[in-house]
């Protein structure tokens, strides 16, 4: 039947073809381009490249400018996914229990969503400044208090601030939709089961919500290894010292500042893997754990 | 394995609750006896299951008090009353096996594993489950899962056993072995029972006594025959039987009820107007009574339900046995048995207390009809 409809054959390829330009031009092309050049050594500014086997991937993974900000790669991927998770798990389970003004916050924490992530990082680079930012008054009865340009610590504060801040509106309406689809009985089955509260939270609510749990981790640990750009760009560039060099900054200074494209696609290569690995990791070893019984 | 040991009677005093502005349950006054069968029926909306939630403990009462075997409950937490329910949806944790179900009030009450998996292994033999008590929900049918929730229930030997319309997501089939197998189990484990549902059929076959409930007020608190053949006022009249008693506007004058229109529709010493209220089994083919014209006929089989016009427009629904079919628009001539009359205040709806009726104004006759 369906043959019938659609007889000629290239009637859908047609009607995919914007599509699937749209997402070679962007996104394969680069993809394959990243492959080629991570083989090759390439010519800051074009013009002819010549193949070198494996010795950018030597090269790189022989500098420890490298694996520093592999490590910080990592502890940023755990943490900022985890706080922001974390953050958005505790919101949508206090929406749910319909607390006050949560009809509000339910609206409110869904704006930040509109905002780009460097418009983001602009905008709390200001709020967090030493000097003229909500920190100041306190930076002048304790000098140094708080100077996230000398203390990567502080700079790391900044960043996941901004992060968890960016990352809410998507995990926590997935998170709420979940939390909402469980039926109210079983709330009251716990209850007259002698659960309380905290009981029904951690034996039937997290539970139930491993699906979307799971999902928002997933994409919330990719967007960690990758979305995170926007936010050094714009509050840290990769400083103090470059305690804030991560892999995806990385790529961008010795790419389009260092003019080492070849390093630079090297790297884009590695992250490539990680990301991929990290994600298939999770489906292999969390995914099992996620309850999709309804 | 018995449930409780002296069945729990259940206390209802100035029960008063009210979400905002909106009284649901005005002072609500009852006294529901120990080891009974109760049924609290009503349409929806009328408040019956938040009188049982706030039974249960699942909301909290605006005022009153309620009493488990004298016990005052309302400020309790639900696991405190002694209670246990089963839910209109079945409200089974999904992602636990039959066997986690059953045993997680158990296993919150720190129950030895022991002595959990004993009880839980006799509760689902009372309710037939024994083989499935390592799926999960998801693979068991509605009826299973049903057993499942009564099993959950049953386990914590309550005193008092709630039900919140637990047959309704059943087909009709599964519906009347469920009744019987509650029956039975109640029967067994002797618990006081308090069974919400809007199905009268339900209530009838089950009830001990049936409450029946509008808008928050107990119209009537009684036996089922009670319900069905004296019903107190005319809302539990036009709510218990299928279908259910005919209510016509009528006046009472020297011993006759007339129409509007001023019909004689049967022999009565009321005086004034009344709602006149007769069940359709009730009414009687008879050529010298009151006319009326069939205007719609449903012919269910064993008998047919006739819908009748009468002469100042009022319809009349009468049973008509399986005999010699009637057409619809025709006429026949009908006849209201005095002993089958239930007159109500058609002000309070409230029923006026039944006159005896002599037996020879059974049947209205010709020669006596003034004109």
């Amino acid at each position: 039947m369906k043959q019938e409809i659609f007889r000629a054959r290239a009637l859908p390829w047609w009607l995919c073809a914007p599509q699937l330009l749209v997402l070679f031009l962007f996104f394969y092309l680069p993809i394959i381009l990243a492959f080629f050049w991570a083989f090759h050594l390439e010519q800051p500014f074009g013009g002819g490249s010549q193949f070198v086997g494996f010795a950018n991937f030597r090269r790189v993974l022989g500098s420890g400018e490298f694996w520093s900000s592999a490590r910080a790669t990592l502890a940023y991927m755990v943490l900022a996914s985890g706080s922001s998770v974390g953050t958005a798990l505790v919101l949508a389970l206090a929406a749910d229990r319909r607390l006050r003004l949560s009809g509000i916050a339910r609206n409110i924490f869904l704006w930040p969503k509109a905002v780009a992530s460097a418009s983001i990082g602009v905008i709390f680079v200001f709020l967090l400044n030493p000097y003229l930012g909500i920190p100041a008054p306190l930076n002048e009865i304790w000098p140094g208090l708080w100077n996230p340009r000398t203390n990567p610590l502080h700079a790391y504060a900044m960043l996941f601030v901004a992060n968890v801040w960016s990352a809410i509106p998507f995990s926590f309406i997935i998170l709420l939709a979940g939390l909402q689809a469980i039926p109210e009985e079983l709330h009251k089955a716990g209850a007259i089961d002698g659960a309380g509260p905290w009981r029904r939270l951690r034996d039937i609510q997290l539970p139930l919500l491993t699906p979307q749990l799971f999902v928002v981790v997933v994409l919330e640990v990719a967007d960690s290894l990758s979305g995170s750009f926007g936010l050094i760009d714009t509050m840290t560039r990769g400083g103090p010292g470059g305690a804030t060099n991560l892999l995806v900054y990385k790529i961008y200074s010795d790419g389009f500042k260092a003019y080492d494209l070849s390093g630079a696609a090297t790297q884009t290569v590695i992250l490539m893997a990680l990301v991929a690995v990290v994600t298939g990791a999770q489906y292999l070893f969390l995914e099992r754990r996620v309850r999709y019984d309804r | 394995m018995t449930a409780t040991n002296a069945p729990a009677a259940i206390g209802l005093h100035g029960l008063r609750k009210s979400y905002g502005a909106t009284e649901v349950l005005p002072a609500l006054e009852a006294e529901l006896r120990g080891g009974e069968f109760t049924v609290i029926l009503g349409p929806s909306g009328c408040g019956k299951s938040t009188l049982l939630n706030c039974i249960a403990g699942l909301e909290r009462l605006s005022a009153g008090r309620i009493t488990i075997a004298g016990r005052e409950v309302q400020e309790a937490e639900p696991k405190d009353r002694g209670i246990a329910m089963v839910f209109q949806n079945y409200a089974l944790y999904p992602h636990m096996s039959v066997a986690g179900n059953i045993g997680y009030a158990l296993k919150v009450a720190r129950v030895p594993r022991a002595e959990r998996e004993a009880r839980i292994a006799a509760a689902a033999r009372i309710v037939d489950l024994g083989d499935y008590l390592h799926r999960r929900p998801s693979e068991l049918s509605g009826g299973q899962r049903q057993r499942v929730a009564i099993a959950r229930a049953v386990v914590r030997e309550p005193q008092v056993l709630l039900y919140d319309e637990p047959l309704s997501n059943l087909d009709a089939k599964l519906r009347q072995d469920m009744r019987m197998e509650l029956a039975g189990l109640h029967r067994r484990i002797g618990a006081t029972s308090v069974f919400v549902t809007h199905d009268q059929v339900e209530a009838m076959t089950l009830a001990d006594r049936i409450m029946v409930l509008n808008r928050g007020r107990i119209e009537q608190f009684a036996t089922p025959q009670e319900i069905y053949h004296a019903p107190a006022t005319a809302f539990v009249a036009g709510f218990i039987g299928a279908p259910a008693m005919t209510l016509l506007d009528v006046a009472g004058e020297g011993g006759w009820l007339r129409l509007s229109d001023g019909t004689v529709l049967a022999r009565h010493r009321h005086q004034g107007a009344a709602l006149l209220g007769i069940r359709p089994e009730q009414v009687l083919a008879d050529p010298a009574g009151v006319p009326a014209r069939v205007i719609y006929r449903e012919d269910l089989g064993a008998h047919s339900v006739l819908t009748l016009q009468l002469g100042d427009g009022s319809r009349l629904q009468m049973a008509a046995g399986p005999g010699r079919p009637v057409a619809a628009s025709s006429d026949i001539r009908i006849a209201l048995p005095a002993g089958a009359l239930h007159l109500f205040d058609p002000l309070t709806g409230r029923a006026f207390a039944r006159h005896p009726v002599p037996s020879d104004a059974m049947k209205v006759q010709d020669d006596a009809i003034p004109s």
